[in-house]
């Protein structure tokens, strides 16, 4: 269908934004004469309501066909011009946006130049809309259920949102309970209120929410599909405990004789091989740690077998893998704190049992902790009188560590010094810092207390760590002096940086997530789509995305489940008609589309053909595009030699009728 | 083994082969009425064999022609060189022909006289059925012993001040007469419709000017780019004797600075380096 080209050109004042630094006038004239062009006008606002109206107006008194608008940047009104192209006889993608604001009048200070190259931008704009062609959206089913990948307070947030809005979710969790860094916590900052005790509440409404699958021990393998279409495998590790039958007794626990350091008390309790995570787990039962149990090593043991009442214990377990139709994702898989050892040799290393990091910290002065809360000393089990804290261990250190800053260490720093001098009575300690940081709602008034407290903040760093006798000699400067200090410690504890956590890597690279240098989740806009990423249908809650206090981190996964609901709640969703087509008859089938694709949406087919020349019957290799999957980068175009590949709405002969008009 | 025994277990095989009815068809060389000059040689009757020829002077790439018939009945019997199995890798690895469609009798090359020969680093065949003879001693396999830097025409180039560079090729697509032979030649050139004939869409006028010969030539090189294989067959076709070598050799030359080592056509299941989204690409470049 020839698609007559009357095209008509609107010039937006933008009130004196345009207006003020470039001759409006003179663009709309210079529009007139240009070919195809049947009617040029300008007005103070086009994006208004009358300005629209005055845009429809015109359309229908000269039976325009094509549209091009010279405004600000596409990305704010080209959407606002589209729908309101609906309301009239044109397809809202014969319509072009030539971008006379932030390319012409906001960076240009001589009024005539930017005039010029304003009537250029309207000049490519017309050419490249006479060679547009009407699009049509499509429509894609949506799969009214979430995954959420990571079950610690971010997971559980988005987890509960979303089931209370009335969609399936399911929670992936790759350790035997769900709960995260935040129940290893003692107190949280600024109100002191217990960790624990505000968490389990929301683990057991996981456990019992009729819209919540939770899939403990398992891990996310692979990821297909596209936003309401995914098909993800979860592969459940084997527990060797019957989870059906289990009550959680806690018999085999107490019987096994193998024990091995917890990673949940952070390497300062034992727990035996048949455990659960800490006490208020969820689920309340316990699994088999494969590489601490005899009996699966050697197969001599059994005792957690014999002892269970319920007969539930099974070494002949295997992995298991689950095949899920998702139609969103929330990514929520956290942080581990850095290996301080590895950067920070002048701090022993590792070498010295009571320097220690702030989760370790946080554990011992837990009620349900290895020292039922009572701050000991892991080398000796005394009480410290004297507690060295150092900040920013890892973090704004790029010479040891990582550039950024974590965020909550300020906070936490306080909140321990705050507990130590609770405690501890007559105890000492001293706060070594770069900055202190602390903005947040009470949070600057909690760092205040703790100094009234008695906590001594030293502006500056440790250099150097070293024993003497059983104390911990520290050596560092007070900036703000200018002088060298030595403090005879009893105890160290470094608050470290948070690193995202081990394996989040390869679940953003099979999402087709981007991450920053230092691995954090790249989200879509770092300010107006902060829980989207770049891939539709997968969006970021909590550290992941980069280091936060729990506060903020469940006001993402609240953002991030608001996004989810939004897209679940649609039966279908359109998609951009902006995507990669493929001329089958130009394709070679060379496949070098394929790996270029970001999203894994183009593959080659088999399509049945006849050879050139002789007839005869063929099957040759031809690109197919997944609408679903193709987010119309125009990757692909660029790949494809020949041009067999187009991005509608961007095909090469607008892109070369645009390049000539520039140079008419 | 001279070159005549060569020849003739060449003729021998080929003729073989037609008796058998294993191939439709072999490719080889023969010779023409120049002197110093052969021509690719398609052998379809056993007693068309005695034409093959082996000398200093079978310099053209077999590899090209199996483009000719994508979707043989039968196998087709190529002869093929250290270039020649490169340019097959490419070409499978393009998926233009099939690997069982082919019967692949190996040369080792001795190098031929010609000025490309000189710093090939690949004479032995690296994809073949059969090898017909052993390779004697084969040179040129490792960089440093090569007789000529692999990317010469390259650093010719690179040794000119920059204002010369430009000259350099403003010369050169000046003389251009874009009869396309270079493309034709190409084994990685293997569109169905090439862009240049595209004439409708715009990519190329058929203005034959400066402007659009550079245009021509540098989109031709970038087109080839991480694919090519080094064999010079483009300089070699070139009626104007053009050094337009240098522009794919200096894309060449570029990856092997970026990944270390690299060569196109080494192995048929590789990666493209230029071509693959990669989230842990370095960008270093940019």
């Amino acid at each position: 269908m020839a698609l007559s080209n009357k095209t008509g050109v609107f010039i937006c004042h933008c009130g004196t934004n345009i207006a003020g630094a470039l001759d409006v006038h003179k663009v709309v004239d210079a529009s007139r004469a240009l070919p195809g062009v049947a009617y040029a006008a300008d007005y103070k606002y086009l994006c208004s309501e009358p300005g629209q109206q005055l845009i429809l107006d015109a359309i229908k008194e000269h039976g325009l066909k094509r549209i091009v608008i010279a405004s600000c940047s596409p990305r704010m009104h080209e959407i606002t011009f589209r729908k309101m192209l609906k309301k009239s006889n044109i397809n809202e993608y014969l319509l072009e946006i030539a971008n006379i604001r932030e390319q012409a009048s906001w960076v240009h200070t001589d009024f005539d130049k930017a005039t010029e190259k304003a009537i250029d931008l309207v000049r490519m704009a017309v050419a490249k809309v006479g060679k547009s062609e009407p699009l049509k959206a499509q429509a894609i089913p949506i799969t009214k259920r979430a995954l959420v990948i990571g079950g610690g307070i971010a997971g559980i947030q988005a987890a509960l949102d979303i089931a209370d809005a009335g969609h399936e979710v399911v929670l992936v969790e790759r350790e035997c309970s769900i709960g995260g860094r935040m129940v290893m916590l003692d107190k949280t900052f600024p109100t002191l209120d217990c960790s624990a005790c505000i968490s389990t509440p929301k683990m057991v409404d996981v456990s019992a929410h009729p819209n919540i699958t939770l899939m403990t021990s398992s891990e996310v393998e692979e990821v297909q599909g596209y936003i309401g279409n995914f098909k993800v495998k979860v592969r459940k590790k084997a527990t060797y405990v019957n989870h059906d039958i289990c009550t959680g007794c806690g018999l085999c626990e107490e019987k096994c004789p193998f024990k091995v350091e917890s990673d949940f008390d952070r390497g300062l309790s034992k727990r035996p091989a048949i455990y659960k995570l800490f006490p208020q787990a969820v689920p309340a039962k316990p699994v088999i740690d494969k590489d601490a149990c005899v009996k699966l090593k050697t197969g001599k043991c059994g005792v957690c077998l014999k002892i269970c009442p319920l007969n539930c214990i099974d070494y002949e377990d295997e992995d298991k893998t689950v095949e899920l139709d998702i139609g969103a994702i929330v990514v929520a898989t956290g942080y581990k704190p850095a290996k301080w050892q590895s950067m920070y040799n002048e701090y022993g290393a590792g070498r010295f049992e009571d320097v220690i990091d702030g989760l370790q910290f946080e554990r011992l002065v837990n009620a349900s902790g290895p020292t039922e809360g009572k701050i000991k000393r892991p080398s000796d089990g005394k009480e410290p009188e004297t507690v060295v804290i150092v900040k920013c261990v890892g973090s704004r250190d790029p010479k040891k560590g990582h550039a950024y800053c974590s965020r909550a260490c300020c906070m936490y720093a306080a909140k321990h010094a705050h507990q130590i001098l609770e405690k501890l009575p007559g105890g000492r300690v001293f706060i070594f810092y770069i900055d202190i940081r602390t903005p947040g709602k009470g949070y600057e008034e909690f760092y205040d207390n703790t100094r009234k407290d008695g906590a001594v903040y030293v502006r500056g760093r440790i250099s150097r760590i070293f024993r003497e006798g059983d104390t911990l000699v520290c050596q560092g400067e007070d900036s703000l002096l200018g002088r060298q200090v030595r403090i005879n410690a009893d105890l160290v504890v470094l608050e470290t940086a948070m690193e995202p956590a081990e394996g989040s890597a390869d679940v953003l690279n099979m999402l087709g997530c981007a991450k920053n240098d230092d691995g954090w989740a790249q989200e879509a806009h770092p300010k107006l789509r902060p829980v989207e990423t770049q891939v539709g249908g997968v969006f970021l809650a909590g550290v992941c995305q980069g280091p936060k206090d729990i506060p903020d981190t469940v006001a993402q996964a609240s953002a991030s489940a608001a996004k989810v609901i939004g897209l679940l709640n649609k039966d279908e969703m359109e998609t951009s008609p902006m995507i990669a087509a493929v001329a089958a008859d130009k394709c070679s089938g060379c496949g070098a589309c394929e790996p270029i694709c970001p999203y894994t949406a183009i593959t080659l087919e088999k399509t049945p053909d006849r050879e050139p020349g002789t007839g005869k019957k063929i099957e040759r290799s031809v690109a197919n595009v997944n609408a679903g999957l193709c987010q119309g980068c125009g990757a692909c175009t660029v790949a494809c030699r020949t041009g067999a590949i187009d991005l509608l709405g961007f095909r090469n002969t607008q892109i070369l009728q645009e390049v000539d008009a520039l140079w008419q | 083994m001279t070159n005549e025994q060569k020849q003739t277990l060449m003729r021998e095989r080929a003729a073989a082969l037609m008796k058998d009815g294993a191939v439709s068809y072999v490719i080889g060389w023969r010779e023409t009425r120049f002197p110093g000059k052969t021509a690719i040689f398609f052998v379809r009757d056993e007693k068309d064999a005695d034409m093959l020829v082996w000398d200093e002077y079978t310099i053209p790439l077999t590899a090209k022609y199996l483009t000719e018939n994508r979707w043989p009945d039968k196998k087709i019997g190529i002869f093929a060189r250290g270039c020649d199995s490169k340019a097959i890798n490419r070409l499978i690895s393009d998926n233009q022909v099939e690997r069982e469609n082919l019967y692949i009798i190996g040369l080792p090359c001795e190098g031929k006289k010609d000025d490309r020969c000189l710093s090939c680093t690949q004479r032995d065949p690296l994809i073949y059925d059969e090898l017909l003879w052993e390779p004697e001693n084969a040179t040129g396999t490792s960089e440093t012993d090569l007789q000529r830097a692999r990317f010469f025409r390259a650093e010719e180039v690179e040794s000119l001040p920059t204002d010369a560079r430009f000259a350099h090729w403003e010369d050169v697509y000046a003389r251009c007469i874009r009869c396309y032979a270079c493309r034709n030649v190409c084994p990685v050139c293997t569109c169905r419709e090439c862009y240049v004939d595209m004439h409708r869409t715009g990519f190329q006028g058929k203005h034959h000017d400066a402007a659009e010969n550079r245009v021509f030539g540098v989109t031709r090189a970038f087109h080839v780019g991480d694919r090519c294989i080094e064999c010079g067959e483009c300089e070699r076709v070139c009626p104007m004797g053009l050094p337009i070598l240098g522009q794919t050799q200096k894309i060449i030359k570029t990856i092997e600075g970026l990944a270390g080592t690299y060569e196109a056509g080494m192995d048929p299941e590789a990666d493209s380096f230029l071509g693959k989204f990669d989230l842990d690409d370095k960008d270093t470049f940019m």
